[in-house]
């Protein structure tokens, strides 16, 4: 058997992967798990988050001959996360199985409420995550798979435009466009909410 | 205007703090060991597939190249061939019994 070093770098393992040893990849694996657990939970519903983090690995897996050492590992498997959860929207949305959910009363009083009153913004904060996190889920669920992404990325991410192009794959100038209308198609159906 | 701004704002921050809190959600053990068995199922990287990374990634750096070699060989034929040809048609136009004749006999 030949003796490898305890801590191996990201490189000799990738090197004695590609030569056609399959039981280095468990380390890259384990290393990189949160890091690509944290990506996923943030694009993909609760219960998708399993199958899609394995989805990345196993598309990490396939695509690492072509692995380019500029940037490291970590950011070529981000990249790939943020693909993997693009693709999983793409697919729901072609097969029409995202569910619709309404808005309650609660919710529409949770929203003026937050445009509303300023001064009780931080009890906002505290208090409301949850009504936020269901509101977000209903405006995200309206929006195209480009949309929500780049939304995601750049609105509530708050990465820069050259950043979430990096990550998606897309020119700057698609990315620009793209947040700009996503923008406002989320205020126009927070308006929409408000109004009604 | 500044003031709705400032609503946006305060709406963004608080929509920010709903998408990070989807981080903390609990995960559990056996994906990991699903994920491998699923690498481990397909087996090691064919050698082949670094054969046509490698063609795939010559092929379109060379593209430039090769487009750009197709407008001079087209720009060479044009010049040097196609004016021979045209003499040739003309001949057999206007010359036919003589140009017949003398590629019957060798002349």
């Amino acid at each position: 058997m030949p003796n490898h070093p305890r801590n191996p770098s990201d490189a000799e393992i990738i090197r004695r992967i590609i030569d056609g040893d399959v039981n280095p990849f468990e380390h890259l694996l384990r290393k990189y798990q949160d890091h690509v657990l944290r990506i996923v939970k943030k694009h993909v519903p609760y219960q998708e988050v399993e199958e899609t983090a394995q989805e990345v690995f196993v598309k990490a897996y396939q695509a690492l001959p072509g692995f380019k050492e500029e940037g490291g590992f970590g950011q070529w498997l981000s990249s790939i996360a943020v693909r993997t959860c693009y693709d999983f929207w793409r697919k729901r949305y072609r097969s029409r199985e995202v569910p619709m959910s309404d808005l309650s009363e609660n919710h529409r009083d949770w929203l003026e409420k937050t445009l509303s009153n300023q001064s009780d913004l931080s009890f906002n904060e505290r208090s409301h995550t949850e009504e936020a996190r269901e509101m977000l889920d209903w405006a995200l669920e309206r929006l195209s798979a480009q949309d929500r992404m780049v939304l995601e990325l750049v609105y509530l991410e708050g990465l820069s435009v050259k950043e979430a192009a990096g990550l998606l794959g897309w020119s700057v100038a698609k990315v620009k466009v793209r947040s700009f209308r996503s923008r406002k198609k989320l205020e126009t159906l927070f308006k929409r909410v408000i109004s009604t | 205007m500044k003031k709705l701004q400032h609503k946006h704002e305060a709406l963004r921050r608080i929509l920010r703090g709903a998408y990070f809190e989807k981080e903390h959600a609990a995960v559990g053990e056996q994906w990991q060991v699903n994920a491998m068995r699923r690498i481990r199922d397909l087996g090691a990287i064919p050698s082949g597939a670094n054969f046509f990374l490698f063609f795939e990634q010559f092929v379109w750096r060379l593209t430039p190249a090769t487009c750009a070699l197709i407008l001079i060989f087209a720009a060479l034929l044009f010049k040097l061939d196609f004016t021979p040809e045209y003499e040739v048609f003309t001949s057999l136009i206007y010359d036919t019994e003589k140009v017949t004749l003398t590629q019957l006999f060798g002349l």
